[in-house]
C-alpha cells in the first residue's frame, strides 16, 4: 500500500466509493459558451480533476464525470454558464461512508 | 400523465439535518409528510466535520446514548503554522467530558444522517431515499405564483401543501425554486469548498496522540503557511478510528492565488506539525463539499408562496471559528415545522401564512451569529495579516524570548521585541487589532 504522504490524487479518488451513471453524464459543455471562458477556473478549481483541457482544441473542456465528488464548485466558478449540471440517477454517483 | 398524482401534507427535498428536523416535528405532530433523498441512502452526499447538538437534544434528549455519534470533543486547539516556527493554543475543560458534552461531536455524516432519517421514519415520516428530485412543481403567474409539489426523475410527480427546500449547499432545485418563487436573496451567495480526507488510525493512537480519554476527542483548527493567500483554513478532527483531516477555502481566494485545492491540501497535510498527527494512517476516503458562507448578506428571502427554504439551501452557516451549520440548519427545521403547522391552521400556505418562518428566523440566535460576524469575509480579505504576518511574529517572539544564549535576558528580550515590532506599522496594527475583535 502506498504511503499516506505519497499519494496521488488518482490514488486517493479510488478509495472513494461511486457508483458511475456512466450511461448518462450529468454534466456536459456546451463548447460554444466554454470557448468564450479564457480561464477555465473549473480545470483549477475542481477538486477531483474532473474537467481538463481539449488537447485537440484548447479554447474548451472536456469532462471525465465518473470522478465526480458532486460538490458543485464547477458550476460556481463557471463564468459562462457553460455547464449543463444534473444529479446522477438516484443513488447512483459518489457515495460518501465518512 | 397516467400517474395518479399522490398528495401529501408537506414534501421536503433532501435528507439532510435541516430536512429531517423539519420531518421529524411535523410527522410528531401528525402531518402527512415525505422527504425525497437522491442519495443512496440519507447522508451518502454529505461530508461532515463538528457537530453542535444543542437543537437535536432538545428534539431527541440524549441523543448520543443512541445516535452513531464519534467521539465528544473535549479538547480544542487553534495553530497558527508558520514557515519555520508554529503557535498553538490549547484549551478544553473537563466538564466537556461530562454530559452535555459541551454539545459537540464528532461524526460520521453517512451513518449519523442515515439514523437520523430513521428517527423521523420511526415518528411516521415518509423517505423516499435513492430518487432525484428534478424541479419544483409551479402554478400561477406573478404574485400568485405558488409551489405546488415536486416533479421527481422520470414521470412521477408528488404534490404537497408546502415544499421545504433543504437540498443543501450545491442546491439545485432549491435555487430555480428561490429564483421562481421571487425568494433569492439580495447578494448572490460566496461559497467556500472544503476537501477532505478520512484516514484511518488505531483508537489508542489516535488518543495516545491527542492527549484523550477513551471515547473523547479533539478538534484542531488551523491558519498559515499552507493557506497563504487563502481565506480559510485546516481542520483535525478526531473520530473513533479515524481523523479527518481537511481544509475549507473560499472560492474567490482560491480562483485568484491560482492554487488546485488538491495541492493546497497536499501542502497542509505534508507540514510536519500535521504529518506528526498521521503517520502510519491508512486513508480511507477522500471527499469535497461546498459551504456557502456569504453570511447574513446573502441569505434569501426564508419563506415564498407555498416552499420555505432551510439550512445550506438558504445559507446558514457561520463560518468563524465557530463553523456552525448542521445545528443551524437542524433549527430551520423545527422553525419551518412550526410555520408550516400555523399556516395549516389558517389554512393559507402563501408567503403570508408562512411568514412566522421568516420572523422566527430573524429573532433566532442563528442569525444573530451571522449578524455578528457579518463583517468577517471583507476583514480577511482586506486584512491578510491577521492570518499571517501577526501570528507568525507571535510565535517569532516566544521562539525569540526561549532561545537560549550567552547574552543577558535583558538583552535577549531586547532583541526580541525589537525583531516583533521590525517593519510593523504601530497605527495599522492597533487598527488591525481592533479589527480582530470582529473575528471573535
Amino acid at each position: 500500500m502506498a504511503d499516506l504522504f505519497s499519494l496521488t490524487l488518482e490514488d486517493k479518488l479510488y478509495r472513494t466509493r461511486y457508483e458511475p451513471d456512466s450511461d448518462h453524464p450529468h454534466i456536459t459543455v456546451q463548447p460554444a459558451l466554454c470557448r468564450d471562458c479564457a480561464g477555465k477556473p473549473c480545470v483549477l478549481l475542481c477538486p477531483a480533476h474532473v474537467y481538463k483541457r481539449n488537447p485537440n482544441d484548447t479554447a474548451v473542456v472536456l469532462v471525465s464525470h465518473d470522478n465526480c465528488l458532486e460538490c458543485g464548485t464547477c458550476v460556481q466558478v463557471c463564468p459562462t454558464d457553460s455547464l449543463d449540471w444534473r444529479f446522477p440517477d438516484g443513488g447512483m454517483g459518489v457515495k460518501y461512508r465518512y | 400523465m397516467s400517474d395518479e398524482q399522490v398528495k401529501v401534507d408537506v414534501l421536503v427535498v433532501g435528507a439532510g439535518p435541516a430536512g429531517i428536523s423539519a420531518a421529524l416535528c411535523l410527522a410528531r405532530r401528525g402531518l402527512e409528510v415525505v422527504v425525497v433523498e437522491r442519495g443512496e441512502s440519507a447522508g451518502a452526499k454529505n461530508m461532515g466535520g463538528l457537530l453542535y447538538g444543542t437543537v437535536l437534544n432538545q428534539l431527541i434528549p440524549n441523543f448520543h446514548e443512541q445516535a452513531p455519534v464519534e467521539r465528544a470533543v473535549t479538547r480544542r486547539r487553534i495553530v497558527f503554522l508558520g514557515p519555520e516556527r508554529q503557535l498553538a493554543l490549547d484549551f478544553g475543560s473537563e466538564a466537556w467530558g461530562r454530559a452535555p458534552f459541551n454539545h459537540t461531536w464528532t461524526v460520521h455524516r453517512p451513518a449519523f444522517d442515515r439514523w437520523f432519517a430513521g428517527q423521523a421514519e420511526a415518528a411516521g415520516a415518509g423517505l423516499v431515499e435513492g430518487t432525484v428530485v428534478e424541479r419544483v412543481l409551479l402554478e400561477g403567474e406573478g404574485a400568485a405564483r405558488r409551489a405546488v409539489g415536486v416533479q421527481l426523475r422520470g414521470e412521477e410527480q408528488f404534490r404537497a401543501d408546502v415544499v421545504l427546500l433543504a437540498d443543501g449547499a450545491h442546491g439545485l432545485v432549491s435555487q430555480a425554486a428561490c429564483r421562481e418563487l421571487g425568494m433569492a436573496g439580495p447578494k448572490p451567495q460566496h461559497f467556500a469548498l472544503g476537501v477532505k480526507e478520512t484516514i484511518g488510525l488505531p483508537a489508542g493512537v489516535i488518543e495516545d496522540r491527542f492527549g484523550l480519554e477513551p471515547g473523547q476527542g479533539a478538534a484542531i483548527d488551523f491558519i498559515g503557511a499552507p493557506f497563504e493567500n487563502l481565506i480559510g483554513g485546516g481542520f483535525i478532527y478526531t473520530q473513533q478510528e479515524t481523523v479527518s483531516l481537511g481544509f475549507a477555502g473560499r472560492l474567490e481566494s482560491l480562483q485568484k492565488a491560482g492554487l488546485e485545492p488538491g495541492d493546497v491540501l497536499e501542502r497542509f497535510k505534508q507540514h510536519p506539525e500535521v504529518r506528526r498527527y498521521l503517520r502510519g494512517g491508512e486513508l480511507l476516503e477522500y471527499s469535497a463539499h461546498m459551504i456557502p458562507e456569504g453570511g447574513i448578506d446573502c441569505l434569501p428571502q426564508f419563506a415564498g408562496n407555498g416552499a420555505l427554504v432551510l439550512g445550506d439551501a438558504a445559507g446558514l452557516v457561520n463560518m468563524s471559528l465557530y463553523k456552525e451549520g448542521t445545528n443551524h440548519a437542524m433549527f430551520s427545521g423545527t422553525q419551518a415545522a412550526e410555520a408550516v403547522l400555523e399556516a395549516r391552521e389558517r389554512g393559507d400556505f402563501s408567503r403570508a401564512g408562512l411568514a412566522s418562518y421568516e420572523r422566527r428566523m430573524a429573532g433566532s440566535a442563528a442569525l444573530a451569529d451571522l449578524r455578528k460576524y457579518r463583517e468577517l469575509p471583507q476583514i480577511l480579505e482586506s486584512t491578510p495579516e491577521l492570518l499571517g504576518l501577526y501570528p507568525d511574529r507571535v510565535s517569532r517572539l516566544l521562539v525569540d524570548y526561549f532561545t537560549v544564549t550567552e547574552d543577558s535576558k535583558a538583552d535577549v528580550q531586547k532583541r526580541a521585541l525589537r525583531e516583533f515590532f521590525q517593519g510593523l506599522s504601530k497605527l495599522k496594527l492597533v487598527r488591525d487589532l481592533l479589527r480582530a475583535r470582529k473575528l471573535l
